[in-house]
């Protein structure tokens, strides 16, 4: 490796401009993948306070357009994507989710869906990364049933074999019923939570 | 049957015949012709068709995923985004919505996908992933070290 190295550093200092041509010709064998290769621009020196502040205005005015809407209650129906139990429930008030497997909650309980990953209404989408503050979107959600599935046959039989095997099973379904999804305080760019995060994120 | 010693118990067959029969013939009541009504033949189709009920729970799951994936890339291409690059800029913006949710959002909320569609292609030009001809406007004017997102 050192001897090449050599023999191209000997081969640079003849011809200085070709550099990247050859630079482009090593890339060709190199195993690691294309996109840590590319040459990336180098960093002009600009304004970075003139820049951030720039950025600034535009994220306060977007913000500041959707807190309007919210005030006026224009925004119409939100919706929101939600993490419960291993997987994710796009929702809308009104809805009714199916929860599977043992899930502790009982028929009743009021919870609020805390991981919320995004929510949306007509004129804006909040997406989280990879959820959104605590305490920005309230969904909150009533335990309506507690069922069993129908049941499963589990049947299994290999032929010629004298083998075979059935049995069955039920495994528990929970319902949910979202009653509201709310933006519970103005959005504002800078992400800081300020309420206190909840004991269990459901 | 009178199970007088252990040797009868073994060769018992279960219940009486007619209730053995009748468990068959009450699954395979819709089928067609002679799998009807011929034990025989029922027996034999029911028990194919309860293995393939085992084996089409687990496909079904399998069948869902490549369909979200189908829904997902097509949903991509309407932006000339290519899926990889498209699920690599999420992932690496910290967007963890899966694929069922996108193919949701593709369909019904086209215009939060576009958004989404919008901020991967811009982390992946950030980024320079190899699918992305244009370049990203931040590293042309500001420089990648000056993209803050957080």
């Amino acid at each position: 490796m050192s001897f090449l190295a050599q023999t191209m550093r000997q081969v640079l200092r003849q011809v200085p401009s070709r550099t990247a041509a050859l630079a482009g010709g090593m890339r060709s064998l190199s195993i690691s993948p294309a996109f840590l290769q590319q040459n990336k621009p180098a960093t002009e020196s600009v304004d970075i306070s003139a820049i951030s502040k720039d950025q600034q205005k535009e994220c306060s005015n977007i913000c500041e357009r959707i807190n309007q809407q919210v005030a006026k209650s224009e925004q119409g129906r939100l919706f929101a994507v939600v993490h419960l139990c291993g997987k994710q429930f796009k929702i809308t008030p009104g809805d009714i989710i199916l929860v599977e497997g043992y899930w502790p909650p009982t028929i009743g309980d009021e919870i609020s869906l805390d991981k919320v990953l995004l929510a949306g209404a007509r004129d804006f989408t909040l997406v989280g990364r990879p959820i959104l503050e605590p305490g920005l979107v309230s969904v909150k959600a009533t335990v309506v049933e507690k069922t069993l599935t129908h049941t499963k046959t589990h049947f299994r039989k290999k032929r010629r074999k004298q083998y075979m095997r059935i049995n069955f099973q039920r495994s528990p379904n929970t319902m949910i019923r979202i009653n509201s999804i709310e933006l519970a305080r103005p959005v504002d760019g800078n992400s800081e939570a300020e309420v206190e995060p909840s004991k269990r994120l459901f | 049957m009178v199970f007088l010693n252990l040797a009868l118990m073994v060769r018992a067959r279960g219940p009486d015949e007619f209730w053995r029969k009748r468990r068959i013939f009450k699954l395979a009541a819709h089928y067609r012709s002679r799998t009807r009504n011929v034990y025989s033949f029922a027996i034999r189709s029911v028990h194919r068709a309860l293995a393939y009920a085992t084996k089409g729970r687990k496909l079904k799951k399998l069948d869902m995923a490549q369909l979200w994936t189908t829904r997902v890339e097509a949903g991509c291409q309407q932006y000339g985004m290519g899926l990889e690059t498209f699920k690599d800029g999420l992932a690496r913006s910290d967007i963890l919505l899966n694929k069922k949710m996108l193919s949701d959002l593709a369909i019904w909320e086209p215009r939060s996908f576009e958004a989404l569609v919008n901020i991967s292609r811009e982390r992946a030009a950030v980024e320079g992933l190899p699918d992305i001809k244009r370049r990203s406007a931040f590293n042309q004017v500001y420089g990648l070290r000056n993209l803050k997102l957080d």
